[in-house]
């Protein structure tokens, strides 16, 4: 039996017709996903049907019985409350920082009318999404939770009431990469097991691919390609599928030649760094635990490891950028200096490219000034249009863009426009701190892409940062992996997926496959 | 957003250039006409009890408030921009200190300090403006530490340091300018908090020495004949609500632009 169906819907947003003609529908128990790049309409295909975008809907939807397209706010809000349940994309901001996770649940199971659910029921929900101690998880507040935990209770808030349909927009984008794969399952073993149907909007191809029943692909706000999940993720027909299917970097495909390194650079030897608990608490968190590691000429060492995992502090340690509090980094075996005292001939060798586009430049800044101040700074003399134009052609952008501003960059240009920056100052190492993860996939294989250019040409070493092991198959050399702090494993990257030592490391390629 | 700018455009203008156009200054007597009513004698809004021009004294008294309110304005922006920019930038102890500081001159009685000063050293315009602009640095100096501190983790300052920017350039080149347009914005709220002091320490008889004069004083004066003469109060205090209104009005609309949090709040709509 068909629970939601759309047919020939479109959406419009002041005037503006951004998605047309799309046609689904799906049936109890059965998982539908919508996928494509950022901008394609994928979210707001699911969401303007419920009246949860700020798009008008035309064509028809209809949730069981009932058509949507034309209903009143009010109408729309009844139905969603009985039938619907949501699932988004952020848990750190979906909960309301002040009421407790009981609070959560009783609103969640009440919003159609029925009783107030008491202990053992709410108990009981918590225990079906997997969640641990739940009587205890009852009292507390969102602050108190993880990512995971949250996600977790967002979902039994959403199918508290018995919805017959689940609309789950981009449910694990913000999770870890060990979490994306518990949390789904508990999604599709939810749907499975209550016949509730779903709506998956996501542009993980590798999940949908396990995950889902049926695929719709959107390009540009209409649909590209539909059909099994299975089939247009293994044999995409068009090009928009093919593009997508080769950016997405899988545990199963074909490792692809790299450069081949030269001599040792790098040499860090048991770095630590020990912050303070923040606040009033005593004590003392060990975030990195004397890690070593080497980066030789023309080669890159991927870090691998969940949130909280150090990864990043010791990035940073590396760099000069952050505090360490002992241990060793050797640039072709000479010591470099502590954070403070490091020269402008330490600060070239290795510079920095970070994760959040929007964030990396300064917003009052023209893009040349960005790119030139490195150079400016390093030679005391700044460079040439010429030069300038150069090192954005390095970065596949056209020398125009000098004139603009952080804010007419979209992310994949704002991150060439970084990675331009860091060329400027004529580095012998990159530091790529999750360089690729706030941009879609398109976009985010694309940089990588430019790494491998420019590392071919200028023979640079890359200390590629990421959660993503399948990313880091594609990339890097070696591997490491680090969890809690400790380089629990490191091995080139045939060995380690081959022939996994650490716990940690079985656990990620488990959860990444 | 511009109606309020150009209203405090066209009062601080007719403050300005108001006072050239007429034959009587703020301090001339005109024997002939004392106590005239609005309109007698080419007084447009006749004189007072010493036969001087209302409107005169009027538009002089805008000018007086208006010019002490931005000057000590000014400078509570140097003070507080330099002090916050220092403690934000710097932080660990030195941030501590600095930051305790003003939580110490917070607790000042600061009116109570101001008529102290004045018994001490005698009242002057300049005192005024002193006395007031060290007091009102506190909130920007505040407001620039925080803004100085969340710039401090964005990664284009952490590009900046690994490309060997040293700490005072990234502070001018980097952190300043991203800071100056909530400081702008402050400094917009500034002025109509400073202008409300100026003019409550004249009504007090604190502010500017007669015959110079000033709203706060022209309220006062017109306080003591508003039984037979409204518009002696009404006209002064008038001016002095338009132009806190606005000038708050103006500040509070550039803060969100600039902040942020008025284009998040339409986006979320």
């Amino acid at each position: 039996m068909s629970i939601f169906r759309l047919k020939d819907f479109c959406v419009s947003i002041r005037g503006k017709r951004l998605v047309s003609d799309i046609s689904l529908d799906i049936a109890a128990g059965e998982i539908v996903a919508l996928a494509g790049e950022s901008g394609s309409g994928k979210s707001l295909t699911a969401m303007t049907p419920f009246g949860l975008s700020a798009g008008a809907g035309s064509g028809s939807a209809m949730l069981g019985d009932d058509e949507l397209v034309g209903l009143s706010e009010a109408e729309l809000a009844r139905l969603r409350a009985s039938q619907v349940g949501f699932v988004f994309q952020q848990p750190l901001t979906a909960m309301t920082p002040h009421r407790s996770v009981r609070q959560h649940l009783e609103e969640a199971a009440m919003q159609a009318g029925g009783d107030r659910p008491d202990k053992l029921a709410m108990i009981a929900m918590l225990d079906q999404v997997g969640l641990a101690d739940a009587g205890g998880k009852l009292r507390q507040f969102a602050h108190r939770l993880s990512g995971g935990e949250r996600q977790r209770v967002l979902i039994a808030c959403a199918i508290a009431h018995g919805p017959k349909l689940l609309i789950a927009d981009e449910p694990t984008s913000a999770l870890d990469a060990s979490l994306r794969r518990e949390i789904m399952e508990l999604l599709t073993a939810l749907c499975r097991t209550r016949g509730m149907a779903m709506l998956l909007v996501s542009h993980d191809l590798a999940s949908i691919e396990r995950d889902a029943d049926r695929l719709l692909l959107l390009k540009d706000g209409g649909v590209e390609e539909q059909g099994g999940a299975t089939q247009i993720a293994v044999r995409p027909a068009s090009d928009c599928g093919k593009a997508l299917m080769a950016a997405t970097p899988r545990m199963d495909e074909k490792l692809v030649a790299l450069t081949t390194p030269g001599e040792v650079l790098l040499e860090v030897r048991d770095i630590h760094v020990r912050f303070k608990k923040p606040g009033w608490r005593s004590g003392y968190l060990d975030a990195v635990k004397e890690a070593s590691l080497t980066l030789a000429k023309g080669e890159t060492l991927a870090i691998v490891g969940g949130s909280g995992s150090g990864k990043s502090t010791l990035g940073r340690a590396i760099a000069g950028l952050g505090p360490v509090t002992s241990g060793d980094v050797f640039w072709r075996g000479e010591k470099l200096p502590a954070r403070k005292k490091r020269t402008l001939l330490h600060r070239r060798l290795i510079q920095p490219v970070f994760q959040d586009p929007a964030a990396s430049l300064n917003p009052r800044w023209r893009v040349a000034d960005t790119i030139a101040e490195p150079a400016q700074v390093l030679s005391g003399q700044r460079p040439s249009p010429e030069r300038i134009a150069e090192l954005l052609a390095e970065v596949d952008l056209p020398a125009e863009f000098a004139n603009r501003r952080a804010i007419q960059l979209s992310g994949g240009q704002a991150q060439r426009v970084a990675i331009s920056r860091a060329l400027s100052a004529d580095p012998d190492m990159l530091l790529l701190d999750e360089a690729t993860s706030a941009l879609d996939p398109l976009v985010a294989d694309g940089v990588s892409r430019l790494f491998a250019k420019i590392q071919a040409e200028r023979g640079l070493s890359l200390l590629f940062i990421t959660h993503d092991l399948a990313l880091a198959r594609r990339v890097a050399h070696r591997i490491a992996v680090m969890e809690d702090g400790d380089i629990v494993e490191m091995a080139d990257r045939e060995t380690l997926f081959t022939d996994p030592q650490a716990e940690a490391t079985k656990r990620l390629i488990a959860a990444s496959g | 957003m511009r109606a309020p700018l150009i209203i405090v455009a066209a009062i601080a203008l007719a403050a300005l250039l108001g006072p050239l156009l007429l034959p009587w200054d703020h301090a001339s007597i005109d024997w002939d006409s004392v106590r005239a009513g609005l309109f007698a004698d080419g007084h447009l809004l006749g004189t007072d009890d010493l036969g001087r021009d209302r409107l005169a004294r009027l538009l002089v008294g805008t000018r007086i408030t208006m010019s002490v309110a931005l000057a000590a304005a000014l400078v509570a922006l140097v003070i507080g921009v330099v002090w916050g920019a220092v403690a934000g930038w710097v932080g660990g102890r030195t941030d501590e200190v600095m930051m305790r500081i003003v939580d110490g001159l917070y607790a000042l009685p600061f009116m109570f300090v101001v008529i102290l000063l004045m018994v001490v050293f005698g009242r002057s315009i300049f005192l005024v403006f002193l006395g007031i602009g060290a007091v009102e640095w506190l909130t920007m100096a505040r407001v620039v530490r925080g803004e100085v501190m969340a710039l401090k983790q964005r990664p284009f300052v952490l590009a900046a340091e690994a490309a060997g920017s040293s700490g005072s350039r990234t502070l001018i080149r980097h952190i300043l300018p991203n800071v100056a347009g909530v400081a702008v914005a402050y400094l917009m709220l500034t002025v109509p908090q400073v202008v409300m002091v100026e003019s409550f320490l004249s009504f007090l008889g604190l502010g500017v020495q007669e015959p110079l004069t000033s709203l706060g004083i022209l309220v006062n004066e017109g306080a003591e004949e508003m039984d037979v003469n409204p518009a002696a109060l009404l006209l002064p205090g008038g001016v002095l609500v338009t132009v806190i209104i606005c000038l708050t009005l103006a500040g509070e609309r550039l803060r969100d632009r600039l902040t942020g949090t008025g284009r998040a709040a339409e986006s979320a709509q």
